[in-house]
């Protein structure tokens, strides 16, 4: 691709840790390939300039409260494409924790006395649930292979291959014991694979980073997590690491 | 009929590690499961397990294989690619050398499949007959708990030595390197390794309670029992974890993947399973098993019925990693089979 044509992609941080920015940091020498096919206009990782013309945005984050929203809106109108990274940003990531917990409560924890000066959401919200999103690169943090192919399909204008079936298919191709025999819990049986399983292949389990697959089985998970012992409240709180949000917005449609 | 003793057996596969060329395989622990894996030293070896998480199928079809490497810097360049990796496996139970040889029949059929058929050629199998049985195989009802072919070399446990019947000349080839070691079975040894292999087949807890012959019809009059299929999908998270590690589901999918530089990929094939969502889609967006309890029945119907109607084998071969691995607890054959047996004149 000639220079002049790359995209040029610029960086955006809401309410997140930047863990996913890092990732794209730590490329090393495959940043030369991403620079090979994007220009990067914005990203504070490793830049000190910022420009306002850009294709392609990088939203990394949650989206916690109106004035983040707005900026949010903004930044769609710029760009041709937005791609969402990172759990914060493509299902409301462990930010959406708060949305099952007491608000007052929450905002206690994180502003003390000084929460009447802060303007927030009672629910932590991803991208998607502002503004319209074209790509989204799950996990938490992101996998840098996934986050190229997916800058890659964005370039090329195609969909990427992003997996629609459990963690536990990858878990099984890795020949992993599995956490329900090993007298542990795991919710890999409704997250999205994509990430070879890599919490499991190192003795964890999965905790859902990557959000649940399209179709999940919930009901029969929680059923299943029942019969190997947690109690009700207990199964509420394995699926809210991650999936406070995706499950509202399941309810509600 | 041979003998030879352990220790005997153990210093073959050492020498074996140290200096043939081939790749030495072996069952061995993974925490409290066992395994195929790349053996270290004879002492590894656990020939008196139960079961594996994934079968020895892997060795001939890898969970992810490169099947074509491409460039495009110059127009389109395609390279076909087979890495075979020559490999003796030892420890293989007679189930999973039956599934080896209906999947040589799958892979054999046209259009033959190279990749395949090269790593099985440059592999030799040595079997061990088994002495502990999965709380979850009925291998026995299968016809499966034992076999009298598809091995390389297949041996007995005997105590102290091992019973060893030679399959081929890759097996014989393999006791050359001992032939001072290795001496006729007596009569009375020939007989205590009948005996044990009799007796193998009643250790099983979980029983089909008919002939597997009678699958296919039995499936073939249930296919349209819609509520039986769908009372028993309920619970099924479309994982696909029974497919994977079936030693007898062949199912791939292939994808092409090109390197961030847009000017060079490959294309890989993955195991793939009939459980799982996006299987039976095609372009456009159409599914033709949209629904779990379609897949669900798809399983029980190519195990039991779809693949003997196309190379006359029951596909199950009892072995029970589908049930011991299913979360839920939905996928035991013998469960569902013997149900619709029981169901069928109500
Ligand atoms: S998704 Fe994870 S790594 Fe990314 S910003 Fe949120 S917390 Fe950090
Ligand atoms: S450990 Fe979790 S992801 Fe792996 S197979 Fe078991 S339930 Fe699935
Ligand atoms: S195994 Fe689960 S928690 Fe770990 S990276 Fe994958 S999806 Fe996230
Ligand atoms: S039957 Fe069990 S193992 Fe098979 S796809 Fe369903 S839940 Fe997964
Ligand atoms: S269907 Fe289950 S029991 Fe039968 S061969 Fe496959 S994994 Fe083994």
């Amino acid at each position: 691709m000639k220079p002049e044509e790359r995209p040029k992609a610029a960086f955006f941080d809401f309410a997140g840790c930047e863990g996913d920015q890092l990732q794209v940091a730590n490329l090393e020498e495959k940043i030369l390939d991403l620079l090979n096919i994007v220009e990067l206009v914005s990203f504070r990782e490793v830049m000190t300039e910022h420009s306002d013309d850009y294709d392609v945005a990088f939203i990394e984050g949650s989206i916690t409260n109106s004035h983040d929203a707005e900026r949010l809106n903004g930044i769609r109108e710029n760009a041709d494409v937005l791609v969402a990274i990172g759990a914060c940003a493509t299902i409301g990531g462990i930010n959406s924790i708060r949305n099952v917990q007491d608000f007052e409560k929450v905002q206690e924890r994180v502003y003390g006395d000084e929460r009447e000066h802060y303007e927030a959401w009672e629910k932590a919200k991803p991208a998607k649930a502002v503004v319209e999103v074209d790509y989204e690169v799950h996990g938490c943090p992101i996998d840098r292979e996934e986050f190229l192919h997916v800058v890659q399909s964005v370039v090329m204008g195609r969909e990427p291959n992003i997996p629609d079936h459990p963690v536990c298919v990858e878990c099984k191709l890795n020949e992993n014991v599995c956490a329900f025999e090993r007298d542990e819990f795991c919710v890999g049986p409704v997250t999205r694979a994509g990430c070879d399983s890599c919490c499991v292949n190192e003795g964890a389990i999965c905790w859902g980073c990557r959000g649940l697959i399209d179709n999940p089985n919930e009901e029969a998970h929680e059923e299943v997590l029942e019969e190997y012992g947690l109690t009700a409240e207990e199964v509420i709180k394995k699926f809210d690491l991650y999936f406070a949000w995706q499950q509202e917005a399941r309810e509600d449609e | 009929m041979k003998i030879i003793k352990k220790n005997v057996f153990e210093g073959l596969v050492d020498e074996l590690i140290e200096n043939d060329e081939r790749e030495i395989i072996g069952v061995q622990s993974k925490d409290s499961k066992y395994v195929f894996d790349r053996l270290e030293k004879a002492e590894g070896l656990e020939l008196d397990y139960d079961v594996t998480i994934l079968p020895p199928k892997k060795y001939f079809m890898p969970q992810r294989e490169t099947l074509v490497e491409y460039e495009t810097r110059e127009g389109l360049e395609m390279e076909p690619v087979n890495e075979v990796i020559p490999r003796i496996i030892i420890g293989i139970h007679p189930y999973d050398l039956e599934a080896i040889k209906q999947m040589d029949k799958v892979f054999a059929d046209s259009p033959k499949d190279s990749n395949y058929l090269e790593k099985r050629e440059n592999s030799v199998l040595i079997g061990v007959n088994m002495q502990q049985t999965s709380d979850w195989s009925f291998a026995g009802s299968m016809g499966t708990a034992t076999v009298d072919d598809g091995y390389d070399l297949m041996l007995t446990d005997l105590g102290k030595k091992y019973a060893v019947e030679i399959g081929s000349s890759k097996g014989s080839d393999l006791l050359e390197k001992i032939s001072e070691d290795v001496r006729d079975a007596s009569p009375e040894e020939i007989d205590k390794v009948e005996k044990a292999k009799e007796e193998i087949k009643d250790e099983f807890d979980k029983e089909l309670d008919f002939s597997p012959q009678k699958l296919p019809s039995l499936l073939a009059d249930t296919y349209d029992q819609d509520d039986f299929w769908e009372e028993n999908a309920e619970d099924c998270y479309s994982c696909g974890t029974c497919n994977i590690v079936c030693p007898t589901c062949y199912c791939f999918d292939v994808q092409d993947f090109s390197d961030i530089s847009l000017e060079e990929g490959e294309r890989m094939r993955q195991w793939d399973g009939c459980m799982l969502e996006a299987f039976a889609e095609v372009a456009g967006g159409e599914n033709f098993r949209e629904e779990r309890a379609e897949r669900y029945r798809h399983r029980y119907m190519r195990k039991g019925r779809y693949l003997y109607n196309r190379f006359g084998d029951i596909a199950c071969v009892g072995c029970g990693r589908c049930s011991s691995q299913c979360v839920p607890d939905i996928a035991d054959p013998t469960d569902i089979f013997n149900k619709l047996w029981r169901g069928k004149d109500e």
